[in-house]
């Protein structure tokens, strides 16, 4: 579904990512575990269409969306949510005109049902009329997923979504992403330095080191691995 | 460029008309002064060793100016804005007063003080008066720049810090780290306004770089060696620009808050007292000192001189209210177009930077420049329609100030995260929607606070509107000016409380439109 | 979208502003205290119900915004008159071409010396320099009668004059220059400077530093010694060197503009203000003395029958005042 063709990525005159080559397939969550700075969130910028690749392309659905130096599709039309590592809560919005803001303004139809409906699914409904500093770091989260969620976007893109959370908490939400593959039929891809985070929910692991993939497999795959970097990263 | 200009349609038109209308006809008038081959010469010759000894001077002074205006006004906005002081709204306010007030009245004022406790005014009338004086009326500058910064920090790095060590190390290691862009800006600004001030010096009899720019027009006519003496003014603030700009894009450390109001505000305990006691005694010198002179000059056994001022200038209400709250809007407008841009962009495309260099050009410009550009390019029978109407005075006012705007909004912008934009983005909303219902909310006390920063400099302004105002039109500062020169002190005086209370009136009044509209944003981003 | 429109109308309005199709108007330009000039001006436009549009400034604040204005409006004038507070202003205009002859009829029995020959600028109402002083200081012996007297060593610090660069004092150190020569005068200001000259910013300050007794004495106009005298009990002034070389006096001048848009109504405001009436206005509110024979002044203002003026020629002053300028200003900076 989403493929990702020897992509190449510079930020100033660092190379992030070099000639990386991807699939992901459709309605499964593909997990990109590494370390900080191995380009995992710049995969996922590439792939919304927020950054252009240096050199190669990406498909997604059969479709070229980006290329050397362009973007083919927007953003806003490759039907793509992000959750953002810090969230990105609009903070002088409610939790509700968080969620309705993107629906209200395409001028889609039964807003509020389907704001209403997203928030149910989530156990917000309380706190609908609240701000984001109102709620807990759990909480937003949950906004920033059911916010991306509304929109019915075929790919959900997750950048370390769990990383302020405790362990309680960590295991509801990963619950919740689970469910969202069946319940949104989505293709998650899923960012992470926390590989028990990644095997929990992964359906297949991608472990990236310097901008390379280094193994890429089911979680098993992974968990058996022989590779050097991979064994050593799973150790820590 | 054609896919520029479809892409940015309104910046591409503000730039156009901001390069076109503004800065072209100040550079065209550099252009001539130096592509004056007869001229340029002989004035060459007249840029002597005194000449530059003179700038090195003038450098000195605006340089000690800046430093201690930033150290002190940095001192009160952390006491103000992050400490739990006792009546800090009102203190935030008095300290902004001298902002209000026309540099060369204080200036009068505290050489008036000189004489009546000393018997002279020597003290004053020396390079160390004119950085105090000019100290004073910038430290609020300062305070509000690092007052910002100060409620911008995010409460988890200071909390962070304090895991590890106290205090002091904290404030030193952390949190005077993270407003130092605050802190430079707030320097240059004030550099570059107190090596352009003319007036202070002026009154107090002391040569400066700017004062001998002035004598070449006003006593010499030369305005070819004037302007390339402001060359050399504009070339010292360039080069500040320059390594100001170099410093703050190596900086890593901005701060966004996750929740709103997060910033950490401290309890002084034990530096209570020295802390209240220091805003009090700033308060004192900067404000109260100069009003009780004002006070006794303008009511010293008589009224009727403060009646007359009041039917002086009330004619003057209306014009100058209009003037100054039209200049300010545009002025936020220009300022914010040009902050928006470098948000989008995240690094500073070419268009940016120009657009900087143009308004900082503008800013370091003498005012009688200026006025003598905008004269010679408007001053033509197919632009009479700009030319003598108040269009030319707001042409004026966003060549002085835009720089000052862009600068504020640019660090008021620097602390939304692209994210807030993108997230959007991808949620198909249109770069005019982002703009209007992302954007413009979240730097709405910042538009605010450049608003009302435009709005008194605007209202104040005297260098380019004496030379470029439509004959018959009566403005505040022109009046004050003109009637100063053959007036009893006591009337100059009366005119200055007047000046100062309408300017306070109408920054009230803003302050409550402000407050009804940002009142339901309980939020802070950074 | 409202305030785009909001600011769009206000923009118009600026723009429209700036296209009045009034006639019946003249623009003036004037470098005399706003206090004094525009009760004039407002008596003319009652008068005649012309609309005047004034520019201000004063020579005090060194005419930065009026004849710097003049001059770089040259192309395209925008002023129909110009009103100085002395002759030196107006010939700096003639000299760059900016003005326009007018000889008007009211003028005629004012005297040759104070009008150009030329007919480019016409003289009223003069001010002269005097020396102000602060009686609390000065017992009447110690008064100065001479600006000779200023350089004696009684008077170490306690005199002050205004910035030579600027306005009147400028003018009146030029006068010297044609009158005495370049040695002498040059000898007087090095004197004057090793007596500890103290520089006021401008003639107001010269008034003020007097008034506050900061100074004994200092040189000024009248009108500013006439205000001193009126605020103050114990201020006076008089005119120096009545015995001697005698004292400056500067009339107002008023010239009309090249190529301006309203010269009628220009000629117009001219006579008005050449006239027997303009100038007892002026020695009501500002001391100044008439040119005219027989315009009657208010008690305190002096005439110019009763004062020995020096004998200047206001065009050769006016090329001197050019001259000395450098020189001027390294004097002032010693």
């Amino acid at each position: 579904m989403v493929k990702l063709n020897n992509i190449s990525h510079t930020y100033g005159t660092k190379s992030v990512i070099n000639d990386l080559s991807l699939s992901m397939e459709a309605n499964r969550l593909t997990c990109l575990l590494g370390s900080s700075g191995c380009g995992k969130t710049t995969i996922l910028r590439l792939i919304a269409g927020l950054d252009k690749p240096a050199s190669g392309e990406i498909i997604i659905d059969n479709k070229t969306v980006s290329k050397k130096n362009e973007i083919v599709v927007l953003p806003q039309n490759r039907a793509t949510g992000m959750i953002f590592q810090d969230l990105a809560l609009w903070p002088h919005f409610t939790v509700y005109k968080n969620i309705a803001f993107g629906l209200t303004e395409r001028k889609e139809k039964n807003v509020k049902e389907r704001v209403i409906e997203v928030l149910t699914f989530f156990g917000l409904t309380e706190h609908a009329n609240k701000y984001p500093h109102q709620l807990s770091g759990g909480q937003k989260q949950l906004v920033a997923i059911a916010r991306s969620l509304v929109l019915k976007p075929k790919i959900l893109l997750m950048d370390e979504p769990l990383a302020n959370l405790d362990v309680k908490l960590k295991r509801k939400i990963l619950d919740h992403i689970s469910n969202l593959i069946r319940e949104f039929n989505l293709t998650i891809i899923y960012v992470t330095h926390d590989h028990k985070e990644a095997f929990a929910i992964a359906d297949k692991v991608v472990v990236l080191n310097k901008g390379k993939v280094e193994e890429e497999g089911s979680v098993e795959q992974i968990k058996e691995s022989k590779n050097e970097y991979v064994k050593f990263f799973l150790e820590y | 460029m054609g896919r520029t200009i479809i892409k940015q349609p309104l910046y591409t038109i503000v730039y156009l008309l901001f390069v076109l209308l503004v800065v072209f006809p100040v550079a065209y008038t550099f252009l001539l002064a130096f592509f004056n081959i007869d001229s340029l010469g002989k004035n060459l010759q007249l840029i002597s060793i005194e000449t530059v000894l003179l700038l090195l001077k003038s450098v000195l002074i605006a340089a000690t100016v800046a430093l201690f205006s930033t150290f002190s006004g940095t001192l009160l906005g952390f006491l103000l804005y992050k400490t739990k002081m006792k009546h800090s709204s009102f203190f935030k306010l008095a300290l902004l007063i001298p902002l209000f007030i026309s540099p060369y009245i204080l200036a009068v004022a505290w050489k008036d003080f000189f004489f009546i406790m000393a018997g002279n005014s020597n003290i004053i009338s020396s390079e160390l008066g004119v950085a105090l004086v000019l100290t004073t009326i910038y430290t609020p500058l300062a305070m509000l720049i690092t007052g910002n910064a100060f409620s911008g920090i995010d409460s988890k790095l200071e909390e962070s810090g304090f895991m590890i060590a106290g205090f002091h190390r904290t404030m030193s290691k952390i949190t005077l780290p993270l407003i130092k862009p605050a802190v430079i800006s707030s320097f240059v600004l004030i550099f570059i306004f107190s090596i352009s001030e003319f007036s202070v010096p002026a009154i107090l009899g002391v040569k400066v770089f700017t004062t001998e720019i002035f004598t070449q027009f006003s006593a010499f006519y030369n305005h070819s060696l004037a302007i390339l003496q402001s060359a050399l003014l504009l070339i010292i603030c360039l080069l500040l620009l320059f390594a100001e700009g170099k410093y703050i894009a190596d900086a890593s450390f901005l701060s966004v808050g996750n929740r709103g109001n997060n910033t950490k505000t401290y309890q002084l305990n034990k530096r209570r007292l020295p802390g209240f006691l220091f805003v009090i005694i700033w308060l004192f010198i900067s404000v109260i000192l100069p009003f009780i002179i004002l006070f006794f000059q303008t009511f010293n056994n008589e009224t009727t001189n403060f009646i007359r001022a009041f039917k002086l200038l009330l004619p003057t209400f209306g014009n100058s209210i209009t003037l100054a709250t039209t200049g300010a809007l545009v002025i936020v407008f220009i300022g914010f177009v040009a902050a928006y841009k470098n948000y989008l962009s995240q690094t500073q495309t070419k268009t940016g930077k120009s657009f900087d260099l143009f308004m900082l050009f503008l800013f370091a410009t003498p005012s009688t420049i200026i006025g003598i550009s905008l004269i010679r390019f408007y001053n033509h029978p197919a632009l009479e329609f700009i030319y003598s109407g108040w269009t030319i005075i707001i042409i004026g006012f966003v060549a002085k100030f835009s720089f000052i705007a862009a600068r504020l909004l640019g660090n008021a912008m620097k602390k939304i995260p692209a994210s807030m934009d993108e997230a959007a983005q991808l949620e198909g909303i249109s770069k005019f929607k982002r703009f209007l219902r992302i954007i413009v909310p979240l730097v709405l006390p910042s538009l605010f606070a450049t608003f009302i920063i435009s709005f008194i400099f605007s209202l104040g302004e005297l260098g380019i509107t004496i030379m470029v105002y439509p004959p018959g039109t009566e403005i505040m500062p022109i009046k004050v000016y003109t009637i100063m020169a053959n007036a009893p002190q006591s009337l100059v005086s009366s005119m200055t409380l007047i000046v100062f209370s309408v300017t306070l009136l109408m920054i009230i009044g803003f302050y409550f439109i402000a407050k009804s509209i940002i009142k339901k944003q309980s939020y802070v981003v950074g | 979208m409202r305030l785009f429109t909001i600011v769009t109308i206000i923009l118009t309005l600026f723009i429209i502003s700036g296209c009045s199709n009034t006639t019946n108007e003249i623009v003036v330009y004037t470098s005399v205290d706003q206090v004094f000039s525009e009760p004039v001006l407002k008596e003319f436009e009652n008068k005649t119900g012309i609309k005047v549009k004034a520019v201000y400034d004063t020579e005090e604040t060194k005419s930065t915004g009026v004849l710097n204005r003049l001059i770089a409006e040259k192309e395209n004038p925008q002023c129909d008159l110009f009103w100085s507070g002395d002759p030196i202003r107006t010939i700096v205009l003639k000299n760059r071409g900016i003005t326009q002859p007018y000889q008007s009829p009211e003028a005629t029995d004012i005297n040759p010396a104070f009008k150009d020959p030329q007919h480019n600028w016409t003289g009223f109402s003069a001010r002269a320099r005097v020396l102000i002083y602060n009686k609390n200081l000065l017992k009447p012996n110690e008064i100065p009668k001479s600006i000779f007297n200023l350089t004696d060593e009684k008077y170490k610090g306690k005199v002050a004059i205004a910035n030579p660069l600027f306005g009147t004092t400028t003018f009146h150190i030029a006068a010297l220059f044609t009158t005495l020569g370049n040695e002498k005068t040059k000898q007087f200001l090095t004197a004057l400077k090793v007596n500890k000259v103290v520089i006021a910013t401008s003639n107001g300050d010269v008034k003020k530093q007097v008034m506050q007794g900061r100074v004994a004495c200092g040189l000024t106009d009248t009108d500013d010694a006439f205000e001193a005298a009126k605020e103050n009990k114990n201020t006076g002034f008089l005119f120096l060197d009545q015995n001697g070389i005698g004292s400056l006096i500067m009339p107002n001048t008023v010239c009309l503009i090249k190529g301006s848009p309203n010269t009628n109504n220009g000629k117009k405001l001219m006579d008005f203000l050449l006239s027997k009436d303009t100038e007892a206005m002026l020695a009501r509110s500002c001391a100044q003395m008439p040119l005219h024979k027989g315009v009657k002044v208010p008690a305190g203002v002096a005439s110019l029958d009763s004062i020995i003026p020096m004998k200047v020629n206001y065009d050769k002053t006016a090329i001197k005042l050019e001259e000395i300028q450098n020189y001027l200003k390294a004097w002032a900076e010693q």
